[in-house]
């Protein structure tokens, strides 16, 4: 009976022991569901919202990236209607001959061939500026200005039921050419090409007044396609920080949830150490202790 | 009538067989202590019939009874039937609680979770490729990874579905077993029958046959952990044995009735088995939940992949990945860049397939807790009870020792007497005159 109970003893003392180690060795304290069921539900649930946040965070990257690679197309083409406008007011001036004024023109249509590069940009093999068929330029060089592109929009998921449209209407700015004759960019470039090599009185004044009004509408319009896609920018940018602040915060919840105190586990392991070897030694003594050893 | 001469011989005999059947008694508990299911024996010793004596004193004339030494009664086992009727009950719900938990633990450990190899890791997988998708929707390395990743989820519910009905197989080839031809329960009933025959005939020639009831008892114990045993004790000292929930009783006399059919009601390790794979039990239910989960992922995601499902099969063993990479939905429209269907099936992130999957594991590891808890407290009942059986029926060598010198104090004094009444003797016949010679 002595024995039994003994025995019983040091065998619990082991388990305890050996449960302990595991769970330093192992830095957890759910080892199987049965440790803790409820914890363990709520570390698949935790882990799998850290997962998804992880996939908010790389998707507000890539946004990001997106929009830059958006933004600078959108300042180069900034860069290039400012030229336009200086060479617009240039050839407006009546210094200019009709040869000074043809040669402008030529570098007015190199100009519109550039702002169609800008917006054929392509980030990660995919146009920026063609809406959702991105892998359709949106503008074909050298040939006519007609969009070829949607106006779908692109949206990264930023959050639960979050998501930020990183799509740039360009045709709002671009519109379809000389041949629709709807007043935006490509037509008003064609536009001015031509009025520059028309030499006549009526079109270089038209070069000063509607065509300068019309370029300076598309360089307004521009800057709010900028604007817009700045704060698409910013919103992906604090989306990015929100998630980092919940992922620090569901990483602490789930160490709480699963990880081993190692404080605490290390004394408790000490102290189950000298509980299994108190066990061995009482085991050793009392079992022996019998009548047996008194009687002569 | 007087004191006959040589009856304090005949006294200090019966003294000294005594004390040597007592000690013969003690050296056999000694040699036994550390037989299973043995039970201490002691010597009951009561006076032999004392000689009347009309009128011993010569005062008062009075008679009296004069005792003529001891003798064996009988040697009995010490044992408490009360004792073994509670030991085998509670022994019964250990040993069915130990196979639920068992069982259980082996179910627990096909789901490996919390890890980074189980399904709820590959699910997450899967949605974040999905959202991969939605970043680069006509990648077609992406689409391929959706395609994967879903081969992935399918592939561990596939071989969860398998170990679960594996484990299920399993606990049904035990039963089997054990309740087979050659199994524990017909070759424990058949000993017990064959002992119920023997210990009948030496009771009618008027022996205990203590060695045989021990051997019983020990194989009642034995049966009582594969189901609920009751035993009736018979007048002729034989024991009718009822099992688990089976009609007849198992042994009655010399006959042995099996098989039979037992119930999830049998108790036992037998019970526990029918009990887990059984239609209502808990493998049939975590194989239910987990069909549930295969069917929810399927559905969800098959709801908003539109052009064509994704998933085939509503069952964990039957979900498969319908699909080819370049049948991968991302968009609802035809445009190349569209992504609205990779961000709605990204954003099933932690619905309803995951929910039900985590409620499946909390619901497997509450039942290997509760087994496992249930277990432990039946253990201490059982260790318990088992004490208090071996307090009274083991074997204390203490005891032993304090009878032996006792017994041999007994005999040693027994001689004495017998010595002292041979000098007695001496003296009348060697030292009572010359007379008659």
């Amino acid at each position: 009976m002595v024995t039994s109970t003994t025995l019983n003893d040091i065998n619990s003392s082991l388990a305890a022991l050996e449960r302990t180690s595991n769970e330093l060795s192992s830095g957890k304290t759910i080892l199987e569901p049965s440790d803790n069921p409820y914890g363990a539900s709520r570390v698949i649930d935790l882990q799998s919202q850290l997962d998804g946040l992880s996939s908010y965070a790389t998707n507000a990257q890539e946004g990001i990236s997106w929009e830059n690679t958006a933004s600078s197309a959108m300042s180069n083409m900034g860069n290039v209607l400012q030229s336009v406008r200086g060479l617009l007011v240039q050839a407006s001036s009546g210094t200019y001959s009709q040869s000074d004024r043809e040669s402008i023109a030529t570098e007015v249509e190199q100009l519109t061939e550039a702002v169609k590069q800008d917006a054929d940009t392509q980030y990660a093999g995919q146009y920026v500026f063609s809406g959702t068929k991105t892998t359709t330029a949106p503008y074909e060089p050298g040939s006519e200005d007609a969009y070829q592109g949607d106006t779908g929009t692109v949206t990264r998921a930023v959050g639960p039921g979050l998501s930020v449209n990183v799509s740039t209407d360009i045709s709002s700015l671009l519109g379809n050419g000389q041949g629709s004759g709807d007043g935006k960019l490509l037509d008003t470039l064609r536009t001015i090409s031509e009025h520059l090599r028309g030499g006549s009185a009526e079109d270089v004044s038209a070069l000063n007044s509607t065509d300068l009004k019309n370029l300076e509408a598309s360089i307004d319009t521009l800057s709010q396609l900028q604007a817009t896609a700045g704060s698409a920018t910013d919103q992906l940018q604090t989306a990015v920080s929100r998630i980092e602040g919940l992922q620090s915060s569901i990483t602490a919840a789930l160490s709480n949830t699963d990880d081993a105190d190692i404080a605490q586990t290390s004394i408790e392991y000490s102290n189950e150490q000298a509980a299994y070897s108190a066990a061995l030694r009482a085991g050793a003594s009392i079992v022996q202790e019998s009548l047996l050893q008194f009687l002569q | 009538m007087s004191i006959p001469t040589l009856q304090g011989l005949q006294t200090a005999l019966s003294g000294l067989i005594a004390e040597q059947a007592a000690l013969d008694v003690t050296g056999n508990n000694i040699t036994n202590s550390d037989t299973e299911g043995y039970s201490r024996e002691t010597a009951v010793l009561e006076p032999n019939t004392p000689i009347a004596i009309p009128a011993i004193s010569s005062q008062t004339g009075n008679g009296a009874q004069l005792g003529t030494g001891v003798s064996v009664a009988t040697i009995t086992r010490v044992r408490n039937t009360y004792l073994d009727a509670q030991y085998r009950t509670q022994n019964s719900a250990l040993s069915a609680a130990s196979t639920q938990a068992e069982e259980l633990t082996q179910a627990q450990a096909t789901f490996n979770e919390p890890s980074s190899s189980g399904l709820a890791n590959a699910l997450s997988a899967f949605w974040s490729a999905w959202s991969s998708l939605a970043n680069a929707p006509t990648s077609e390395a992406t689409k391929q990874g959706v395609v994967a990743s879903g081969q992935q989820v399918t592939g561990i519910l596939h071989e969860l579905s398998t170990q679960l009905s594996t484990v299920s197989t399993q606990a049904g080839q035990q039963y089997a077993a054990i309740t087979g031809p050659a199994g524990e329960v017909q070759d424990d009933a058949n000993q017990i029958a064959q002992l119920n025959g023997q210990i009948r005939l030496a009771e009618q020639a008027g022996q205990q046959p203590s060695e045989m009831l021990d051997r019983r008892d020990l194989l009642l114990d034995k049966l009582s952990s594969l189901a609920q045993v009751t035993v009736t004790k018979q007048p002729d000292g034989t024991d009718t044995v009822s099992f688990g929930d089976a009609a007849k009783p198992l042994v009655e006399g010399t006959t042995v009735n099996w098989p039979q059919t037992l119930t999830e009601a049998a108790g036992g390790k037998l019970g526990a088995l029918l009990n887990l794979t059984g239609p209502g039990g808990a493998l049939a239910s975590y194989q239910a939940s987990l069909d549930n989960v295969a069917a929810t992922l399927a559905s969800t995601v098959n709801a908003l992949h539109t052009s064509t499902p994704f998933f085939s099969g509503t069952t964990a063993a039957t979900i498969a990945v319908a699909v080819s990479a370049a049948q991968v939905q991302t968009s609802s429209t035809a445009d190349a860049g569209g992504n609205d269907v990779a961000q709605a099936i990204a954003a099933l992130r932690g619905g309803t397939t995951e929910q039900s999957y985590a409620s499946l594991i909390e619901q497997v590891g509450s039942g290997v807790q509760a087994a496992q808890d249930e277990q432990s407290n039946l253990k201490t009942t059982v260790t318990a009870i088992e004490n208090q059986r071996q307090s009274v029926s083991g074997v204390s060598l203490d005891e032993e020792m304090t009878n032996l010198i006792s017994f041999q104090r007994g005999y040693q004094a027994s001689a004495r007497t017998l010595t002292a009444m041979d000098s007695m003797l001496e003296t009348l016949i060697e030292h009572t005159g010359v007379a008659g010679l």
